[in-house]
């Protein structure tokens, strides 16, 4: 198990500092954050004295060299737009997306656990269809227009939440569902065949026949085998919230999250300060990867994870 | 709901494998009566035609009037059972443009941002899942390698990146969707692949000499087709989604022109007052157009599975 750790430990290492290359050749070889934060006309000069401020003008593996070694203490380069480490302004903002991701991860499980159940508990009945229908439905709308008709309904009609900005559990409910409601619909499906499917093997078919109720059966025989099937399906979801849905969905709420961060950088011109959050983002992408599949060898000592 | 039946179902159409279709039914003979069968194909297939017309044909449809056409007297009409009149059935938004000429001329960069991202993804992801499939070794190993980093590296990020250092641009949004969905071909072709080329016909190709690459572009891409045409179809609708979350972030299409993602971007303020109609019609295309590309899909997919079905039935000792 250590030994297996290690190794999965230093692929998603591997991983990290390949993203980060990748993302370093696009910020400072098909461009530069100077030429990037200057209007088109501005002159030779000063472009020429930006790169010299930025230390640009030093030879790109120097650069690169500075860039992984900052990378390694948690250094991501300072923003050129509001003069403060880069990497403080995404810290800063880390946790409110978190927070985004928890709720939406907690409205996706326990949607789509009862209600995979439930279609595969009256399969090809109306339950069936009806989950069939929602999932259909949430998969096929934008997230961010499902999340204005969340506001229209439940803020500006009911009142019953606040409609923008993050203060409090109230204002977490909005969002969450904004972007928990299609991962759902999607892992519902996802939940409702593997059940179905591990109800013709055999030992569910015997557990039946020796008079356990279909419900019985799922509950306490099915759910432990798609188990591992559904975490692996729910981390995909998170990876999704993380690298899109937590983006728009925050602009759409005015949630302080590193998403709406990398746009109102992008907006401003800060290409270093777009760097650090998409770093970030993509380390987060890669620790959720890891804790999938910790999870999954520990439910399922089976699966061979080499 | 209730009538649809469910695609998604493993067991549907389980007995039809017993009934093994006459050599003469052709499959696109069998593609039509199978669709016929299925409220979801249809339903799929109406949308999708809908929306393809809207997108080639919109300037050209009568009744339907100028998308840039600005009159400000006429701003924040609301449609028609709100309170508005036929002039303009969807009402118009905060300049006094008609919302449905301009939902219309939002379809076609829609479709021509979603179509062409898939192909190229299409095309990219498939040689190289073909490449990696049948020379395996070395080559394999760095391509599926450089799946695994696109997946956990995925699309939006970059993005964000490329937006970041190039500016907004359709181009650049075309180039991002196919970056973050070539991978998805490359596995599916690659792992069909490694099933195909143990089998006869390929290995009785390789000792009458043909070259690698007759066998992949002869004989393993013809078996790929039917799976990779399902695949597509499924990242069309991630490619409409992503395209419309583009424009609402503002990195795709620039104003004048719109699109669907723009339009509720440029809607949002008036979403808690009176302008609701801008952001509800405009996330309303997309979503039914999504939909219908999702529904077909479904109906694809369980096509495919009878087809399948049916094949190991043919194949099948003594069958």
């Amino acid at each position: 198990m250590l030994r297996w750790l290690a190794k999965r430990i230093i692929a998603a290492a591997l991983v990290v500092f390949v993203v980060t290359s990748l993302v370093f050749v696009v910020t400072h070889i098909f461009t530069d954050p100077a030429t990037v934060s200057l209007p088109l006309e501005a002159s030779q000069e000063d472009r020429a004295s930006r790169r010299a401020s930025l230390g640009l003008d030093r030879p790109l593996s120097v650069q690169y060299w500075d860039f992984l070694s900052g990378l390694v203490v948690g250094d991501l380069g300072e923003s050129f737009f509001q003069t403060q480490p880069a990497s403080k302004l995404v810290f800063e903002r880390l946790p409110a997306t978190l927070r985004l991701v928890a709720g939406a991860t907690a409205v996706t499980v326990l949607m789509a656990a009862p209600m995979g159940m439930l279609a595969a508990w009256w399969e090809r009945r109306f339950a069936d269809h009806a989950v069939l229908g929602f999932s259909m439905a949430s998969i096929s709308a934008p997230p961010f227009w499902i999340g204005y008709l969340l506001i229209i309904v439940f803020a500006v009609q009911l009142g019953w939440v606040p409609t923008f900005g993050s203060s409090g559990f109230k204002s977490l409910i909005l969002p969450s569902f904004a972007i928990g409601l299609a991962s759902a619909g999607r892992l519902a499906q996802m939940t409702r065949r593997g059940i179905v499917e591990e109800l013709r093997k055999p030992y569910a078919v015997t557990a039946m026949s020796r008079g356990f109720s279909r419900s019985y059966t799922i509950v306490h025989h099915t759910f432990r085998n798609v188990a591992s099937g559904f975490v692996t399906m729910t981390g995909w979801e998170v990876t999704r919230m993380f690298t899109g849905y937590t983006v728009v969905i925050e602009v759409v709420f005015s949630w302080p999250g590193v998403g709406r961060l990398a746009v109102e950088a992008i907006n401003d011109r800060d290409l270093i300060l777009v760097q650090a959050a998409v770093v970030v983002l993509a380390t987060m992408v890669v620790l959720t990867n890891l804790l999938v599949d910790i999870a999954r060898r520990l439910i399922d000592p089976r699966v061979d994870l080499a | 709901m209730t009538a649809v039946e469910n695609p998604m179902d493993p067991a549907a159409g389980a007995g039809t494998g017993d009934a093994a279709p006459p050599e003469s039914v052709t499959v696109m003979a069998e593609l039509r009566s199978h669709l016929w069968k299925s409220k979801a194909g249809i339903s799929g297939i109406v949308i999708c035609s809908l929306f393809v017309l809207a997108a080639v044909a919109g300037p050209w449809l009568p009744l339907i009037k100028d998308p840039t056409k600005q009159s400000l007297p006429d701003r924040l009409t609301p449609p028609v059972g709100w309170g508005g009149t036929w002039a303009h059935p969807l009402g118009t938004d905060q300049l006094g443009r008609d919302i449905l000429a301009r939902l219309i001329d939002g379809a076609r960069i829609s479709l021509l941002v979603s179509v062409t991202a898939v192909i190229i993804a299409a095309v990219l992801g498939t040689v190289l899942g073909l490449i990696a499939g049948y020379m395996g070794g070395k080559i394999d190993t760095l391509i599926v390698s450089a799946a695994d980093v696109q997946m956990a590296f995925p699309g939006v990020l970059a993005g964000l990146i490329l937006v970041a250092a190039f500016g907004p641009s359709v181009w650049l949004v075309i180039i991002v969707i196919a970056i973050s969905s070539w991978m998805v071909f490359t596995r599916v072709g690659r792992g069909l692949v490694f099933t195909l080329k143990t089998s006869l016909y390929v290995e009785a190709s390789e000792l009458a000499g043909a070259s690698s690459r007759r066998i992949m572009w002869r004989h393993l891409l013809p078996n790929l087709v039917s799976s990779l045409i399902t695949l597509c179809v499924l990242e069309l609708a991630a490619a409409i989604l992503s395209e419309s979350a583009f424009a609402f972030l503002g990195f795709g299409v620039q104003p004048p022109r719109s699109s669907w993602g723009l339009m509720i971007q440029q809607g949002r303020n008036y979403v808690t007052g009176d302008g609701w109609w801008i952001v509800t019609f405009a996330g309303m295309a997309i979503a039914i157009v999504v939909l219908g590309v999702n529904l077909l899909s479904l109906w694809l997919q369980s096509f495919n599975d009878v087809a399948e079905r049916e094949q190991i039935v043919l194949e099948r000792p003594g069958g």
